[in-house]
């Protein structure tokens, strides 16, 4: 396939899912509303009572918006809908089939999926980063703010896991062609069952291979303050690496094997 | 109506042995078919028969378990993609984003079929009467108009071979007749092949050339409309009103232009053995046999006649020996 028509399925998978105005509000809400709500509490707390909370910006807070895109439900949760929007948009408006009897390959119609639902995942992404970004210093007052490199570092370790987490989806949800039944699932292993597998010791180094440690590895923020915190496994960042590039690879097969051989 | 000739080698669709099992039930039992290419070919039969199914093995929806296809001359599954470039098809009803508006829906199709298919958005919505409404999202459209859009999406392959799968189901009167003119100008007017699944009789022998009758998975007959009307070879039948049917039937039973002639309600019933201009030969047979004749009616066979015959005739083969005793 050429690059003109990767370029052109891209565009044309983006446009469905920038159109489906529920996902698109909702992902905006779950991204934008806690940082809102974090720092517009945060500066009521602290014009009201100054001694007790400190200004509600500053190093400290952008840590924990940094937390609450990219390690905790919410940035996760927006990765989830819009990758499940993309793997399961076709089939459930029936469309699959029109666009297979274009003689076009299920590969590429896969494939197509993914950089359309990175891109929408990213662009709600960065703005609640930016929003962050904006509380941080509009609010700091007297308390330091963060440099530049944990500012870029933050960045990109919220793009990776709302990414890796939005690719994990696109590939899950194509397998199981259902978008309630693929948003129970990846909502239910991101919040119950990969921190409650991390959580068994007997479980040893397996424990490794849950997606949520090895992407907390690429935190820039202290291990106490990250997500897992002391339920944090130590492992190498090569280990890391094979791990979520395990999951990408999986997930990505097997959401093309099922394109490629259902009945549609 | 542009003729069709099945025996030609121009076929736009070439099955042999085509089968296609679902567990213990087989769906399509070796079909052969041939469709020729230029004009409208009517699939018909009944619910159930194997129709969409059929469809869906053509265009690699589904695949076939034995059994060879081709489609426009290029081998199907293996030459899938040369296949469907220029073919355009509408699976059971036509779906789409409603969330998105009827041209957006046609760009998406149009980004993955390539981009030459861009430039034909516009022409495509013109074609079926919908630029108007081309804005507005697909969820305010009622079903004639989503349909008419499953058209214009399947002209963005400028198609030579168009696949509708039972496509006036849902139409008021006025669309379906709206829609057998358009199928007809494709044919005609624009040289385009259409095949047409339907279960619906009088559908497939207003719009059609030719056609397959399928049941149970496989295909009974195929021909012109004409011929299969006829039972197969063409049939010529006269009804023929005399004043002495005694002496008529005598006279037409020693001649060697009648096949075959009985009486019947309506009177004498005639089956010329040549062809049907010798029903002038008849009534001067007749005539100077000092047969008075009042009323000589050439018989219209209609598609439905015969396929009430073939499937009456297969439930009559179903019904089990001690049922029939």
């Amino acid at each position: 396939m050429n690059p003109t028509i990767a370029m052109r399925m891209f565009g044309a998978d983006f446009l469905k899912i920038r159109k489906k105005r529920g996902t698109l509000i909702w992902a905006l809400v779950l991204a934008l509303l806690p940082v809102i709500v974090f720092f517009v509490v945060g500066a009521i707390q602290h014009s009201s009572a100054p001694s007790e909370h400190s200004p509600a910006g500053g190093t400290s807070h952008f840590e924990t918006c940094v937390q609450l895109l990219g390690g905790l439900f919410f940035g996760p949760l927006v990765a989830i809908l819009i990758g499940v929007e993309a793997g399961t948009g076709d089939l459930a408006a029936g469309v699959f089939r029109d666009l297979v009897v274009t003689g076009r390959s299920r590969a590429a119609l896969f494939a197509s999926r993914v950089p359309a639902a990175l891109a929408l995942c990213w662009a709600v992404i960065v703005a609640a980063f930016v929003l962050a970004l904006l509380g941080t210093y509009a609010f700091a007052s007297n308390l330091p703010t963060p440099s530049a490199s944990l500012i870029f570092n933050s960045l990109g370790f919220v793009l990776l896991t709302t990414g890796v987490l939005c690719v994990v989806a696109v590939g899950f949800s194509s397998l199981v062609g259902s978008k309630p039944g693929s948003i129970i699932a990846l909502i239910a292993w991101q919040l119950v069952a990969g921190p409650l597998i991390a959580s068994i010791g007997s479980l040893g180094g397996a424990r490794r291979g849950v997606l949520d440690q090895a992407l907390e590895h690429f935190s820039p923020l202290a291990p106490d303050k990250g997500r897992h915190g002391p339920t944090l496994l130590t492992m190498s960042g090569g280990t890391a690496v094979i791990v979520v590039v395990g999951w990408l690879v999986v997930f990505l097969a097997l959401g093309a094997w099922r394109t490629r051989t259902m009945d549609a | 109506m542009s003729s069709a000739d099945l025996s030609g080698s121009g076929l736009a669709i070439e099955t042999n042995g085509l089968t296609k099992r679902f567990g213990e039930r087989t769906a399509l039992d070796g079909i052969d078919l041939r469709v020729p290419r230029g004009s409208a070919f009517g699939f018909l039969g009944p619910n159930g028969a194997g129709k969409t199914t059929i469809i869906r093995t053509l265009l690699g929806l589904t695949a076939a378990d034995a059994g060879t296809m081709h489609v426009l001359g290029h081998a199907v599954p293996q030459e899938r993609a040369q296949a469907l470039q220029r073919v355009g098809a509408i699976v059971e009803e036509p779906r789409f984003h409603m969330h998105l508006t009827g041209r957006e829906n046609l760009r998406i199709v149009a980004a993955v079929r390539g981009p030459e298919a861009d430039a034909r958005i516009d022409p495509a919505l013109a074609r079926v009467g919908l630029s108007e409404r081309a804005d507005q999202k697909v969820k305010s459209y009622s079903m004639g108009m989503r349909q008419r859009l499953g058209v214009a999406r399947c002209l963005l392959a400028d198609p030579l071979l168009l696949i509708l799968d039972e496509p006036t189901n849902g139409l008021d009167p006025g669309g379906i007749q709206e829609f057998r003119e358009m199928i007809r100008a494709m044919v005609e007017q624009e040289g385009r092949t259409v095949f047409v699944s339907s279960h619906l009789l009088d559908e497939v022998e207003k719009t059609c050339d030719a056609a397959a009758i399928v049941d149970r998975g496989k295909i009974i007959t195929q021909g012109t409309i004409a011929d299969l009307a006829g039972g197969g070879a063409a049939r010529h039948e006269l009804i023929v009103g005399v004043d002495d049917p005694d002496r008529a039937l005598g006279v037409l039973g020693a001649s060697e232009i009648v096949l075959e002639s009985h009486r019947s309600d309506e009177g004498l019933r005639v089956v010329l053995a040549g062809e049907p201009q010798s029903a002038a030969q008849v009534n001067a047979l007749l005539v100077n046999a000092g047969i008075g004749v009042a009323r000589l009616e050439p018989v219209r066979h209609s598609l439905e006649q015969r396929f009430l015959e073939i499937t009456s005739r297969l439930d009559a083969d179903l019904v089990p020996e001690e049922v029939k005793a």
